[in-house]
């Protein structure tokens, strides 16, 4: 121990004190910086707080692309796609339709009828003339589709829109759709609305 | 700052308020930091020789690693921080220690809870949460105790004279509210409720370990090397604007670091994880900056002393917490999660950054609070050699070895028995380390235990003394070589009267 | 900065913001979790554990196994795949020149030409064959319809890649939160120096093995870095009648260090059992929502 005590109340060093000058331009143009970086890369990883979605999945959409896919999750996802390629163009992709180019499918009561017969033949022939969907009057005229899609693809999308925007109706399977087809005939004739209310639902 | 200097109590008055709460601080963190490096080194020998241990569970490494981080965690550098923080709050408010005796009995309460936690976890009543081992009673006793030291540490702090806050204050303040939110939340979600259903166990127990182990560590070792490094270098802190972006930076993104990448959690949890991580980077190198602008062109010497200390903290500091930011960065994760990369990351941070600025500013603050110099002030300075060399020793070693083994996990062509043994030869080295921290901390703990033994054996010497002299003569009071009291009243109530 | 309320307030509202995000979030998002469905099945998930196995986590818990195992596993990628099971009655080449047809002349198709074609080149007709692995779902699908359309058996999958799944038997796709809803306390683990155990029920499905394991793991793999775990072992004096829990070493014919001396018995305490009860009920085999793959029985 030291012999010289410090006399009484000495203030050794004094406490420290601090600058005033504030900080620098850069590191907060920095932070800035990195404040947008870092919220671009929320924005793509985070998933959008979706319980759900864990890395290495981003969104809930890329989720669902990897759900293994049998029977109706298959007709589904197949029928969707055939929707959006070719029927959705004027039906709209939500299926309200658009005015003066197609009457909504959405609670349409030719999609949800009790049997697909009806319903079948309007894709693989066409329709014309005055048709009344959902209280709505229509005069249009839409082609058949029949040649395009095969009994598998248009059993898939009928399926789709049956079961789709709060549709609710039985699923469509392709020899259903087989069985319209060879009755039709190969060279098909767009039907009336009449000429559709007299056959079987 | 005349002003206030002349209106005054001396510093000696003060230093003596804080003379015994700060000894039951210290005197228990130095043991424990003891026994948690040795307890540590215990831990690992289960890796050099697998079987030590086969017969004896309360060593296995299971037992004795949780044991030994939380040692090094809540046994030092708590309870030291918590010690450092009263004085400087005493010292910048130019007013002896509120309260002194609260610290006093709640520095014991923490003791008490350390080592009940410590015993329980050995015995294997361990909670199973990361660092949030101690059972119920034993962090009751540690929250409790935490309590009481805040509130004398913010009495003191309302004290002050001068009512412009010094940077130290925010730091230090804003890490006792840190402290008692986290780890009262943590305990009160995990430890002492029913705890909830599932994963939400471990986010919680992952923001609590964020919460201590970075922003916590991070605001009481700035706090602390921002009062020291402007004093030691006679120069002011450079500077308070600075600090102050540095500090919200820290609080406001150190918050969100924390969950693992790999973490089994929905994708955003980690994700604003890496985004904390990111921004975190900002003040780490801010609140740098500003430690060396401070001591910039500043002569002093160094060898071993309290600078060094707080210089190699600060260093630290960096390094460790840029480590730790890497370990969120998504890509490296994959490398870096589930190796020793983590542990050694974590043990740079306790005992490189923490560790090192705790023991300068201790080395700084007994000399003054005991009034007498270190009784061997060369095994101090043989403390820094050993800490830093020890330190690296320790974690390096760690951090490659952990590097080397996320590349072979991330390979499945490799056997995963490989891509264990390839830290093996790691562990041997770090081990080396670890041996020589705890050689460090011996030296921190002799100096300690003797300046206590000779200032009770010098409380003994006057009062007998004292009480010879009175049968001798009869004399009236003499005040005691030790005792400032009458002269620092009269400063006092000079002051006071306006 | 000038008040104490001032460093308060800010250190308030900082913490405050990440208690609200990381503990409360979590509590209000997963903390309300139930029990979910297997993809494609009416099985229920996670599974409860039985009474052994619920203590057997305790004695996980008490001995700190999570200091050097984790139970997370850990997926960087995922894929759907479609794989052709048999030629029907084609040629390899045929097919071949068929699906490249395909590939030129369906829209949806044309953008996966490459990728198809790069599987199928030098291919000779050996079976199975991956022909398409991406992340497109349509691709699969349809080409599967396709060839089924013309009498070729397909396989779509979905399958979860990365070092953790490829690890024979680590497990089949990543950790999710509901895996862990009947854990208390979770151990997750964070240092993997010895292997993680998501799984290890369905690796090392026999108690006895683990007992053994236990035991003294180097009489299984002689290179392990585990400690043994003697003392949830007692070694016992065979009685009269010998004890049915006793280790089936299967070393007995040559005695080695790890075999009793003789007329003695290796007995597991209770704890021992619980804590390999524990082990045989950590499993990562369900195809969840959230973790979706396609289980090889299934597909059959």
């Amino acid at each position: 121990m030291s012999d010289e005590k410090k006399s009484c109340c000495s203030n050794e060093t004094g406490e420290p004190t601090a600058t005033r000058s504030a900080a620098p331009m850069w590191i907060v143009v920095v932070t800035l910086a990195l404040l947008f970086t870092g919220g671009l890369f929320l924005d793509s990883h985070g998933g959008w707080f979706d319980k759900n979605v864990y890395a290495p999945y981003q969104s809930s959409a890329q989720l669902e692309a990897f759900q293994p896919k049998s029977g109706a999750a298959a007709a589904m996802a197949r029928g969707k796609s055939v929707y959006e390629g070719v029927c959705g163009i004027c039906h709209n992709s939500d299926g309200t339709g658009k005015p003066g180019q197609a009457p909504a499918l959405a609670g349409s009561e030719w999609v949800t009828a009790k049997g697909i017969n009806r319903l079948a033949h309007i894709p693989l022939a066409g329709v014309t003339g005055a048709i009344q969907v959902g209280g709505k009057d229509w005069n249009l005229n839409m082609a058949a589709m029949g040649a395009a899609l095969s009994d598998e693809d248009m059993a898939a999308v009928l399926t789709y829109i049956r079961t789709s925007w709060g549709n609710k109706a039985e699923a469509v399977n392709a020899d259903d759709v087989k069985k319209v087809r060879t009755e039709i005939g190969k060279s098909p004739q767009p039907y009336s609305s009449t000429q559709l209310k007299a056959m079987p639902e | 700052m005349n002003s206030a200097e002349n209106n005054s109590v001396c510093s000696n008055e003060i230093d003596a308020s804080c003379r015994v709460p700060l000894l039951a601080l210290f005197g228990g963190a130095a043991l424990w930091l003891v026994l948690g490096l040795a307890l540590g080194i215990a831990a690992m020998l289960s890796f050099h020789k697998p079987d030590m241990f086969a017969d004896c569970p309360f060593l296995s490494f299971g037992h004795a690693q949780a044991a030994a981080n939380d040692l090094l965690l809540y046994g030092f550098a708590i309870p030291a921080a918590l010690g450092v923080t009263l004085w400087i709050f005493a010292r910048l408010s130019q007013s002896p220690l509120a309260l002194p005796i609260v610290p006093v009995v709640a520095a014991n309460l923490w003791h008490v809870g350390v080592l009940v936690g410590t015993v329980s976890i050995l015995l294997g009543f361990s909670t199973g949460h990361p660092w949030l081992e101690y059972p119920r009673g034993a962090s009751v006793l540690l929250f409790a105790a935490f309590m009481l030291i805040a509130v004398s540490a913010v009495t003191t702090m309302g004290f002050r004279l001068n009512r412009e806050l010094y940077p130290s204050h925010w730091f230090l303040f804003a890490a006792l509210l840190w402290f008692v939110w986290s780890y009262g939340t943590a305990n009160l979600f995990l430890v002492c409720n029913h705890p909830p259903r599932g994963v939400v166990q471990a986010v919680i127990g992952w923001w609590l370990t964020n919460n201590l182990i970075f922003v916590w560590l991070a605001l009481a070792g700035v706090g602390i090397a921002f009062y020291f490094l402007p004093k030691i270098a006679g120069k002011p802190l450079a500077s308070s604007g600075y600090a102050l972006f540095g500090f919200l930076t820290l609080v406001f993104f150190g918050t969100w670091v924390g969950i693992p990448q790999s973490a089994p959690v929905p994708a955003w949890l980690p994700t604003v994880s890496a985004f904390g991580a990111l921004l975190s980077v900002i003040p780490v190198f801010a609140l740098g900056i500003i430690a060396r602008k401070t001591v910039w062109g500043a002569k002093v010497p160094c060898f071993g002393g309290p600078f060094c200390f707080i210089r190699f903290g600060m260093l630290s500091f960096i390094a460790a917490n840029l480590f730790y930011i890497s370990e969120f960065c998504p890509r490296a994760s994959r490398v870096l999660d589930f190796t020793w990369f983590n542990a050694g990351v974590t043990q740079w941070q306790l005992l490189g950054f923490a560790g090192m600025i705790l023991c300068g500013a201790i080395y700084e603050i007994l000399p003054r609070v005991m009034d007498r110099e270190l009784p061997f002030a060369k095994l101090a300075k043989l403390n820094f050699f050993l800490f830093a060399g020890g330190t690296l020793l320790f974690v390096i070693p760690l951090l490659i070895g952990g590097v080397e083994q996320g590349m072979k996990l991330r390979d499945a062509n490799i056997p995963f028995a490989d891509a264990s043994a390839v830290a093996l030869k790691f562990l041997r080295i770090s081990t080396t380390g670890q041996l020589l921290v705890l050689l460090g901390a011996l030296c921190l703990l002799l100096n300690i235990f003797v300046m206590t033994l000779q200032w009770k054996l010098g409380l003994l010497k006057t009062v007998v003394g004292v009480v010879k002299d009175s049968l001798v003569e009869g004399s009236a009071y003499r005040p005691l070589p030790g005792d400032k009291s009458a002269c620092a009243t009269l400063q006092r109530d000079e002051e006071v009267k306006p | 900065m000038k008040t104490g309320f001032c460093v308060f307030l800010a250190a308030f509202v900082a913490l405050g913001a990440s208690w609200f995000g990381f503990v409360y979030g979590p509590l209000k998002q997963l903390g309300v979790a139930t029990e979910t469905k297997v993809l494609q099945s009416d099985d229920k998930w996670p599974v409860q554990r039985t009474g052994d196995a619920t203590l057997g986590l305790q004695v996980y818990r008490a001995n700190g196994c999570a200091a050097c195992h984790t139970e997370q596993i850990r997926q960087t990628g995922a894929a759907n795949e479609l794989s052709l099971m048999n030629l029907g009655v084609h040629q390899a080449t045929d097919l071949k020149d068929f699906i490249a047809s395909l590939l030129g002349t369906v829209p949806e198709l044309m953008n996966f030409s490459n990728a198809v074609a790069g599987n199928l080149a030098g291919w000779k007709g050996e079976l199975p064959k991956l022909i398409y692995s991406g992340a497109d779902d349509t691709v699969v699908l349809l080409l599967g319809d396709k060839l089924k359309a013309v009498g070729v058996k397909t396989e779509a999958r979905v399958v979860a890649t990365g070092a953790d799944i490829a690890r024979m038997g680590w497990g089949v796709r990543q950790s999710v939160a509901v895996d862990y809803l009947y854990d208390s306390p979770v151990q997750l683990g964070n240092l993997r120096a010895g292997p993680d155990l998501a799984n290890i029920g369905v690796r090392s499905p026999d108690l006895n093995w683990q007992l053994q394991h236990l035991y003294a793991p180097k009489s299984i793999t002689p290179n392990s870095t585990m400690p043994a775990f003697r003392y949830l072992f007692t070694v016992k004096k065979i009685g009269a009648i010998p004890s049915p829990d006793a280790l089936k070493l299967p070393l007995t014919q040559q005695p080695n260090e790890f075999t009793p001396p003789p007329g003695y018995e290796i007995v597991p305490t209770a704890e021992a059992k619980q804590l390999a009860a524990y082990l045989v009920s950590l499993k990562n085999n369900a195809p969840l929502y959230e973790a979706p793959f396609t289980p090889i029985t299934a597909a059959k």
